[in-house]
């Protein structure tokens, strides 16, 4: 072989080269994700523990990897309607506190207020709360979280 | 190369016309200096592949342009990095255009009989100055929105008919949802699209004349 065959050679594996790896980022980029996102639920509460009016707060936890999580939600009993909320600032993430005197959702880092059906009221938050999936089975309460 | 692109050659004899461009004499002396213009070109071509991956997951609308371009760095799989290619690409691209100008004015290389190509290339030069200021308004942050609010308001200044072209580039009286729909279609299509009919001629008179000598 002489010096213009492989040079040819190097470029060509070169090339091809490039072009294996490109199009393997090209199918990785447009593959969706989250396709396995499903939502699953954890028990809460009895449902003769709900509240008769107002909000609740209930903790639980899961496993994600190997961390332990523990996770709180509102359950809310406004005017008869029955929901759970998240309590995931949609600012910037922080958790939000339920002041039952002025009846709000406050959020403690940059002062987001949300009202009881999560509303924004105040503060900076671009969004209402999250509603969490919710469902009572077999006299339990249960909230649904999408992992 | 490999058979099956000798059929497709045998029929279509796109090998024997450009010979030519890659045979072609080169004039002595010539030094690393002479890259600026075909770096350039390669950093083009990429911008144009990334730019067609990020149009993949771009929303251009007022309400979810900036949420769209958080979603590709945070979310999509090897967003952060195409995105990433496209910015910075952008920014080399016109370093080196600019570079590849000055080699050319160094050297006199826009001498008869390459004329036509140096007003080309002027020509290119502005596209590409163009690419970047409307792809810079896209992330729809507040520097994008400012930088463009600034920019365009020069345009205002022209004598008499400003305030006329000022609306027309913005789409009306402020920069809004119409300016960012206008310039994503003048940066995905328009520009490219006659940049790349104006690289053509530009690769073609290189072609016909060959690269000028040193100095």
């Amino acid at each position: 072989m002489d010096r213009r065959e492989l040079l040819k050679k190097a470029i060509k594996t070169f090339f091809i080269i490039i072009s294996m790896i490109s199009s393997f980022i090209l199918i990785i980029f447009l593959y969706p994700r989250n396709l396995k996102k499903k939502i699953v639920y954890f028990e809460v509460l009895k449902e003769k523990d709900i509240p008769k009016k107002g909000v609740k707060i209930v903790t639980f936890s899961y496993q994600k990897g190997k961390r332990n999580i523990k996770m709180k939600a509102f359950i809310v009993n406004h005017n008869g309607e029955l929901f759970a909320l998240s309590p995931v600032c949609t600012h910037l993430g922080c958790f939000v506190n339920w002041h039952s005197i002025n009846q709000q959702f406050i959020c403690p880092c940059h002062g987001g207020k949300y009202d009881i059906t999560g509303n924004v009221i105040g503060g900076p938050p671009p969004a209402p709360l999250t509603r969490l999936a919710f469902k009572i089975e077999n006299s339990k309460v249960y909230i649904g979280l999408k992992l | 190369m490999g058979k099956i692109f000798d059929w497709i050659d045998n029929k279509f004899s796109i090998k024997q016309h450009h010979k030519k461009l890659f045979y072609r004499a080169l004039p002595d002396n010539v030094n690393y200096f002479y890259c600026f213009g075909g770096i350039a070109f390669t950093l083009y071509v990429s911008l144009l592949f990334t730019g067609i991956l990020l149009s993949v997951y771009y929303v251009p609308s007022e309400e979810e342009a900036f949420q769209s371009i958080v979603k590709i760095t945070k979310q999509v799989r090897l967003g952060w990095f195409i995105r990433s290619l496209h910015k910075w690409g952008a920014n080399l691209l016109i370093f080196f255009v600019i570079l590849h100008t000055i080699r050319v004015i160094i050297h006199r290389a826009y001498k008869h009989p390459r004329e036509l190509n140096w007003v080309i290339g002027v020509f290119i030069l502005i596209l590409i100055f163009a690419s970047g200021f409307t792809g810079y308004l896209l992330p729809w942050d507040q520097k994008a929105y400012w930088a463009t609010v600034v920019g365009t308001s020069m345009v205002g200044t022209v004598p008499i008919i400003g305030k006329h072209l000022l609306y027309l580039l913005r789409g009306g009286t402020d920069v809004n949802g119409n300016t960012l729909v206008r310039f994503y279609s003048i940066h995905i299509l328009w520009l490219p699209f006659i940049t790349f009919l104006l690289l053509w001629t530009h690769f073609h008179i290189v072609k016909r004349y060959g690269i000028s000598g040193n100095l």
